[in-house]
């Protein structure tokens, strides 16, 4: 029983009038959770990051609704705000529905909010419900517990969207508050999907939670683009648990570089053969930000593919981890499993933690992993000034070329060029706080 | 009497990591519009010089000057002397990934256009230049658009740099053992360029292991450079007299 894991739940846990089979399910999340409490560097998959030290200090109290216009400070806009697209809006962990556009949605294509859902009265027990693995540590628990809203999406059998969903968070207020967002995206079989998804805060210090459970039917496709550029300040923790069914892809892109502290932590489950997961991820970090991308890979069926790549760039005296774990059921032949970490390293100060883990029961497989923790190529920085390029110059197109491999992958019409141009503004200020080596 | 190009007294340079000393007191002056070639056997220290030209930072001058027009060029950081006129010519040219040889290009071109106050270029103005010289040097679209020097042969690494030579239109080139990894019709076509780009107004300083580069861009003077040290000058003769008797024997007469 952990007395942190309690206060928290105290404060920020409060539900009140929900239906029994709701209620029922809060009491247990919040007993699992209480139990077990914020994960931390004693336990194997957390300790690179030790959430239960970063939660204390602070008096966290539930974020609040707010009604206001959203103005983003200059940089920190949508980056996805040039694209025709379906549009939900979520500030300080609820939706706005005003700000949101929804209009039209065409046949096939549901969208809910999880809290105006829940008013209506709607039975959602299964949305609460998933767990996924140990590595995902007690913060499933966490957020069954306490989130109150989120997007229900799902797309009927057959139903193929051109147009994408963004999926846009804002947090706006700082001081301590805390917000829990539970989404559910749902492919019927054969369906295919877009979600655009930004996390943006300029809000100071906050705990900004947002739990996703994918759920892909049989040769279902689900492209997945993140940006999460949470306030310097700010404590961030995405959990993505996907479940794949036969012959269907999840692709996921994700760009991350705010955030004083987070953890985007993926599990993928393949439930039938043919299934493939990619993720790759670009980031940037500077000063004391830490960001841990933790990925598991369930091979539970033969024939899977799951690749798991993430490119990073650190300075001052940021810390970056990455941490990948595959597993190989007996009889999971044909898997397939690729991790692969690269780090640059910009300062002496930086760290870099990488580690692969391999649990294979089959012996017809092809698992591969690497990671590589460098600096900058003295020799291409030479060739390049030699040139006349200045070093600040320099440096900046070497990064951009060792991150462009994985922003590359973004398609074209789902925000390549904003993200990449998203990944130099952070060059622009990077000498100011203490980016450059 | 006018200031030469290029004049270095007596330079001492030592690897900084090492502190092992690799230029033991060079002197040399090279006019405006002078091809001087430097010869020399392995380890005798030409890459070292050509690096220390540029700006290299793995290397410590301990002793004695470089004058550029006249003014000390070790006060010029790399990407300054690059804009200020000097053009190093790389014997295995750095592999870019991920940034193509065109935008390498246009941003090279601009930034020393930037530094010496002249307006950049924009994309048209950049692009009609970039073909009409790729097109004489026989660099295709194709290397354009692909990362800088990933992946291309011997001769298309060195004609790619003899590009960026036509474009940057340097004030002293230094080619670094442009023959090297070249067959002879990349090294005929590599010198086509080179001689294509001799003027009045502009330098070179062509070093090189071996004699047969010289019968392509015939120099006004050539420099024996051993051990450290300049032991022989003279005309392009020299060249071929070194050809016969081989380094052992000038090295040692020197001795």
């Amino acid at each position: 029983m952990s007395d942190r894991a309690l206060a928290y739940l105290k404060e920020v846990a409060v539900a009140k009038g929900e239906p029994a089979w709701l209620d029922k399910r809060r009491k247990a999340a919040r007993a699992s959770f209480a139990d077990a409490g914020f994960p931390h560097r004693r336990i194997e998959a957390w300790r690179y990051t030790d959430l239960a030290r970063l939660m204390d200090k602070t008096d966290w109290k539930p974020a609040q609704p707010e009604t206001g216009a959203i103005l983003p400070p200059e940089g920190r806009s949508n980056p996805f705000g040039g694209i025709e697209s379906w549009k939900l809006i979520f500030v300080n962990g609820f939706f706005r529905a005003d700000l949101s556009d929804l209009a039209a949605l065409p046949e096939g294509l549901e969208i809910t909010s999880l809290g105006q859902a829940l008013a209506a009265g709607t039975k959602f027990e299964s949305i609460f419900d998933a767990t996924g693995p140990e590595a995902i540590g007690s913060l499933a628990d966490l957020n069954a517990a306490c989130a109150r809203d989120g997007a229900v999406i799902r797309v009927k059998a057959g139903v193929k969207l051109e147009k994408p969903l963004e999926l846009i968070h804002y947090t706006t207020k700082g001081d301590g508050c805390a917000s829990h967002l539970r989404h559910i995206v749902e492919l019927g079989q054969d369906a295919s999907l877009s979600v655009l998804e930004a996390q943006i805060g300029w809000g100071g210090h906050y705990l900004a939670d947002r739990f996703m459970h994918v759920n892909l039917q049989a040769r279902s496709n689900l492209t997945h683009v993140r940006v999460e550029d949470e306030d310097t300040q700010a404590l961030h923790l995405t959990t993505l648990l996907a479940e794949i069914e036969a012959d269907a892809n999840y692709k996921a892109t994700t760009l991350a570089l705010g955030g004083r502290a987070g953890r985007m932590q993926s599990a993928i489950r393949f439930k039938g053969e043919g299934g493939n997961a990619v993720s790759d991820t670009a980031y940037l970090l500077r000063a004391d930000q830490h960001l841990d991308t933790t990925m598991v890979a369930d091979h539970a069926v033969p024939a899977c593919n799951s690749a798991a790549q993430a490119k990073g760039v650190l300075a001052g005296r940021a810390t970056g981890v990455f941490q990948s774990k595959v597993v190989v059921a007996p009889g999971a032949q044909k898997s397939d499993a690729r991790q692969m970490s690269n780090a640059l390293l910009l300062s002496r100060d930086a760290a870099m933690n990488a580690k692969p883990e391999l649990e294979i029961y089959a012996d017809d497989v092809q698992c591969a992993h690497g990671s590589t923790i460098g600096e900058l190529d003295g020799d291409a920085l030479f060739y390049l000034r030699s040139r006349g390029i200045e070093e600040p110059i320099a440096r900046q197109l070497l990064i951009s070329a060792f991150l462009a491999e994985v922003l590359e992958n973004v398609p074209e019409e789902l925000g390549r060029e904003p993200l990449r141009e998203r990944a130099e503004n952070w060059f622009e200020t990077d000498a100011e706080k203490g980016g450059s080596a | 009497m006018t200031t030469p190009l290029l004049e270095i007294r007596d330079l001492h340079v030592t690897i900084k990591s090492e502190g092992k000393e690799i230029l033991k007191g060079i002197s040399l002056t090279i006019p405006e519009g002078e091809v001087h070639a430097i010869m020399g056997p392995n380890g005798s220290g030409k890459s070292t010089l050509s690096n220390v030209l540029a700006g290299r930072e793995d290397y410590e001058i301990t002793s004695g000057h470089i004058l550029y027009k006249g003014k000390d060029l070790t006060e010029l950081a790399i990407e300054e002397r690059a804009a200020a006129g000097i053009f190093l010519a790389f014997q295995y040219p750095t592999e870019i990934p991920g940034v193509t040889t065109m935008t390498f290009l246009k941003t090279a071109v601009n930034a020393q256009r930037k530094a010496r106050g002249e307006d950049e270029l924009n994309a048209v103005e950049f692009l009609k230049l970039v073909r009409a010289k790729a097109k004489s040097l026989n660099v295709s679209e194709d290397m354009l658009k692909r990362p800088l020097n990933v992946g291309f042969s011997g001769g298309e690494k060195k004609r790619a740099e003899t590009l960026q030579m036509s474009l940057f239109e340097p004030a002293l080139a230094v080619l670094d053992e442009t023959d090297s990894g070249l067959d002879i019709d990349a090294l005929k076509v590599v010198a086509e360029g080179v001689n294509a780009l001799r003027a009045p107004n502009r330098s070179m300083i062509v070093i090189t292991h071996y004699q047969r580069l010289l019968d392509y861009i015939v120099p006004d003077h050539v420099h024996v450079l051993a051990q450290g040290r300049i032991i022989r000058s003279g005309g392009k003769e020299l060249a071929l007299e070194l050809e016969e008797t081989g380094y052992a024997g000038i090295v040692e007469s020197a001795a």
